[in-house]
């Protein structure tokens, strides 16, 4: 069974230990495309993911509480008589052991609600099994970030958010491109495009850390002798890495963001954020003061050819920055 | 003093006040003339409003609007200044439990763009600070904090995180990158407990997981010694059940005074009156004690009117149920204008209307009170007490007033709409309200009108 993830954060070794088979919803090619901005304030991503979920009552759909969007959009899947889904509780702070708690529990209660869609109780060594292999596609995919293509890492990393594989992206054509930081929301393979047209105005990706491309490969084990308790360590992996605009304070993401923007010599920031997403927008001021970098708001709406005036602002972000 | 229930202007209060004083009326120290909070704060909305006409009404007023100037004499004689965001009616439980500590919601400046009729620019200002239309007016809060002038800085800044909207939590985000540092504590998305987990009991006949419970009474634990700090004492068990008996003792005269007003056959109040009302529960307006006076001065007016079978809204308007607080208090007269009167209230923070429990240690209390916030939950939870209020005070029609710019309200007001029509199949709309609704007042008129048309034909012959 196909297991669909909303989330980045929510780790899909998890779901395979199950036996099931783990999607991110975001790498889905026909992630249904919907008139934007949709008319009630919804983020179209969420409602992306509620439609799509509803159109495989096959299979399952696991929502996650990282932002009031996508929890509502749980709420409206189940209004609307979706049954086979699953609200993961993200928890915002990770600080103290009340989250830790939280988190651990929302874990071990995924893994009964995966057993209720069919899927096996994991041996510890077949979850070891799982998070070795994540983590070693993972590592794969974060060496090949610096020197990939830009649409060629964000389409690898879609692979195996859907998958699980890895397949080597395409290396960069060697040019003078202005690196930039694209950092944001879900980038979806319909805005694969978006990259085509970044590189045609001279500009590339030099750090993808949109939610579902750099930012979402959390680091490899630290070591692969299989520990005593690998729940225990998938936990504190989960609860180490999640890295996420959502998280309160969300300085991990600066953190983050600090020596990479710096490494990569990113000229500037493409800030991606979908229609009625608060959390990504109000980060720009934010993003442009700490950084010291111009910041371009770019809406996650049509194809670049449907959207002439945003295709202008970022032809102009890149000629401004030569 | 007790003349038959009117609705005053601005201008017919100015009188109305002369003459209360010449017959003896006696103000506390915030008391006054309405007209000054126009004057000396540029609160022109006033101007627009339609009062009640009683001295309990003109109390509430004068509290409402002189928050501000407590809140800097409060801190002049040496009170420490709590904000508590998000939450509404948590926190600031546990801040009035301690002496000399006073918390209130910098979240109200949800309401200054209105009473300032945006004279004060800080919708404008929030947008060049990158919150544009697309956040709701509480993106206000963000210029009132930076400027200063609208409430004064807290010493301690507690903010509520996860399941809380997106439109907060990226502001008090914003709020903190700017420099205020936030306390922020642990809210997770209430959910049923599932089958094996120890289920506890929430107030208004919710239930969530204990773990849930215990991850909300920790961190409410961690709250609770930053306030300890602050006031250099410890925030103890006794002096929480303390708190939380005041807070009760303001809740029960709350829920009287709804009961009195909402379920009775014509209302005693206006809808206005009983909004403001409303929102004392949630921080009692910075000063506990006199939020009880005021709430007992309203009631007894209330109860006054109905025994002398005097109303502010005759009992042939058609009865409405309203979910959200309206971003103009204007919406409220206007829909008393139009022949409709409030019959029960969603404002998004019934879990402060709520009793405390009072036999629980106190944190484990508060932590099941806090959970029990409708914001926090599933919209269908939302939905079903809803549908249960609208079903025990006969509501004819329900009214879904849309925040501008809410996350919530992109998905809730649907689910709420569609739940009310297949359960009670009552006449149900959306409509959005902005900040000062002046601009959209023909449209809103008709639309309200047009339903409260419906909802009176389609009573019995
Ligand atoms: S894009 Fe923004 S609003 Fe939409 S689901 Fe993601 S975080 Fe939420
Ligand atoms: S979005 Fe709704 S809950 Fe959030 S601050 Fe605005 S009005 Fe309040």
């Amino acid at each position: 069974m196909d297991v669909f993830l909303t989330s980045p954060w929510i780790p899909p070794e998890w779901v395979r230990a199950h036996g099931l088979q783990p999607r991110g919803i975001w790498a889905a090619e026909n992630l249904q495309r919907l008139p934007c901005p949709l008319s009630a304030g919804v983020c179209a991503f969420a409602e992306s993911a509620v439609r799509f979920a509803q159109s495989r009552a096959e299979s399952a759909a696991v929502f996650s509480t990282a932002c009031d969007q996508m929890r509502r959009a749980f709420d409206a899947a189940i209004f609307r008589g979706q049954r086979q889904a699953f609200l993961f509780n993200l928890p915002a702070t990770w600080q103290t052991a009340a989250a830790g708690q939280i988190l651990r529990s929302e874990l071990e209660r995924l893994g009964r609600f995966l057993l209720a869609m069919g899927g096996r109780a994991p041996s510890p060594e077949q979850l070891w099994l799982e998070m070795l292999q994540a983590g070693r596609t993972r590592k794969l995919l974060l060496e090949s970030a610096r020197a990939s293509s830009s649409r060629g890492f964000a389409e690898a990393v879609a692979r195996f958010h859907w998958d699980g594989s890895f397949s080597p992206p395409p290396p960069a054509a060697p040019a003078d491109q202005i690196p930039l930081a694209l950092v944001g929301g879900p980038f979806l393979a319909s805005h694969w495009k978006w990259l085509d047209a970044l590189e045609a105005a001279g500009g590339r990706v030099a750090l993808d850390a949109t939610e579902m491309g750099e930012l979402s490969l959390a680091p490899p084990l630290e070591s692969e002798t299989v520990a005593k308790d690998p729940f225990d360590t998938l936990f504190r992996g989960c609860l180490d890495n999640t890295i996420g605009v959502f998280q309160r304070p969300n300085a991990r993401l600066y953190s983050w963001l600090k020596p990479r923007l710096a490494s990569r010599q990113a000229r500037g920031i493409v800030l991606w954020h979908f229609t009625g997403c608060d959390l990504w927008r109000a980060e720009a001021p934010t993003l442009r003061e700490t950084f010291g970098l111009p910041v371009l708001l770019l809406e996650a709406c049509a194809e670049p050819g449907a959207a002439p005036r945003d295709l202008n602002r970022l032809q102009a972000f890149v000629e401004t920055l030569r | 003093m007790n003349a038959s229930p009117r609705k005053l202007t601005l201008d017919e209060w100015d009188d109305r006040h002369e003459q209360l004083r010449r017959d003896g009326l006696r103000e506390p120290t915030y008391g006054g003339p309405l007209r000054r909070h126009v004057v000396r704060d540029r609160n022109f909305r006033l101007q627009h409003l339609q009062f009640d006409n009683s001295p309990a009404a003109l109390r509430l007023w004068n509290f409402l609007l002189t928050e501000n100037q407590r809140l800097h004499q409060a801190r002049a004689n040496g009170d420490k200044l709590v904000g508590a965001m998000k939450d509404l009616g948590t926190v600031p439980v546990m801040a009035y439990s301690l002496p000399s500590m006073r918390a209130f919601y910098p979240d109200g400046a949800w309401w200054t763009p209105c009473l300032m009729e945006c004279g004060d620019m800080l919708l404008q200002q929030a947008e060049t600070m990158g919150l544009d239309s697309s956040f709701c007016p509480v993106r206000a809060m963000l210029p009132a904090f930076e400027h200063g002038g609208h409430f004064p800085r807290p010493d301690l800044l507690v903010c509520s995180a996860g399941a809380i909207c997106d439109d907060f939590s990226a502001i008090a985000q914003r709020l903190e990158h700017l420099g205020h540092p936030i306390l922020w504590w642990e809210m997770p998305r209430r959910r049923q407990p599932d089958s094996g987990e120890t289920a506890c009991a929430l107030p208004g006949g919710l239930s969530a997981p204990k773990i849930q419970v215990d991850c909300v009474r920790a961190e409410l634990g961690r709250v609770g010694q930053a306030l300890g700090e602050l006031a250099g004492k410890h925030l103890d068990d006794v002096w929480l059940a303390d708190g939380i008996r005041a807070a009760n003792r303001v809740r029960r005269t709350l829920e009287s005074l709804r009961r009195t007003v909402y379920a009775a056959p014509a209302a005693a109040l206006p809808a206005l009156e009983m909004l403001v009302a409303e929102m004392l529960a949630i921080h009692f307006c910075s000063d506990r004690e006199e939020s009880i006076a005021v709430l007992d001065g309203l009631l007894a007016e209330a109860q006054s009117r109905a025994r002398r079978n005097q109303f502010a809204v005759s009992a042939d308007a058609a009865r409405i149920f309203w979910v959200n607080p309206v971003a103009d208090l204007r919406a409220m007269n206007l829909l008393e204008e139009i022949g409709g009167r409030i019959c029960g209230t969603d404002y998004m923070f019934t879990h402060a209307l709520d009793l405390i429990p009072e036999d629980l240690p106190p944190l484990e209390a508060l932590a099941r009170a806090a959970l029990a916030d409708p914001m926090v939950g599933p919209a269908s939870d939302r939905a079903a007490r809803i549908v249960r209020e609208c079903r025990a005070n006969g509501a004819e029609a329900l009214v879904v007033s849309r925040i501008p710019g809410a996350s919530h309200c992109a998905r809730e007001g649907e689910i709420i709409l569609q739940f009310a029509r297949r359960e009670i199949g009552i006449p149900a709309i959306e409509l959005e309200i902005s900040p000062v609704c002046d601009a959209m007042r023909t449209g809103l008129r008709s639309r309200l009108q047009a339903l409260v048309e419906i909802a009176r034909d389609r009573r019995p012959a």
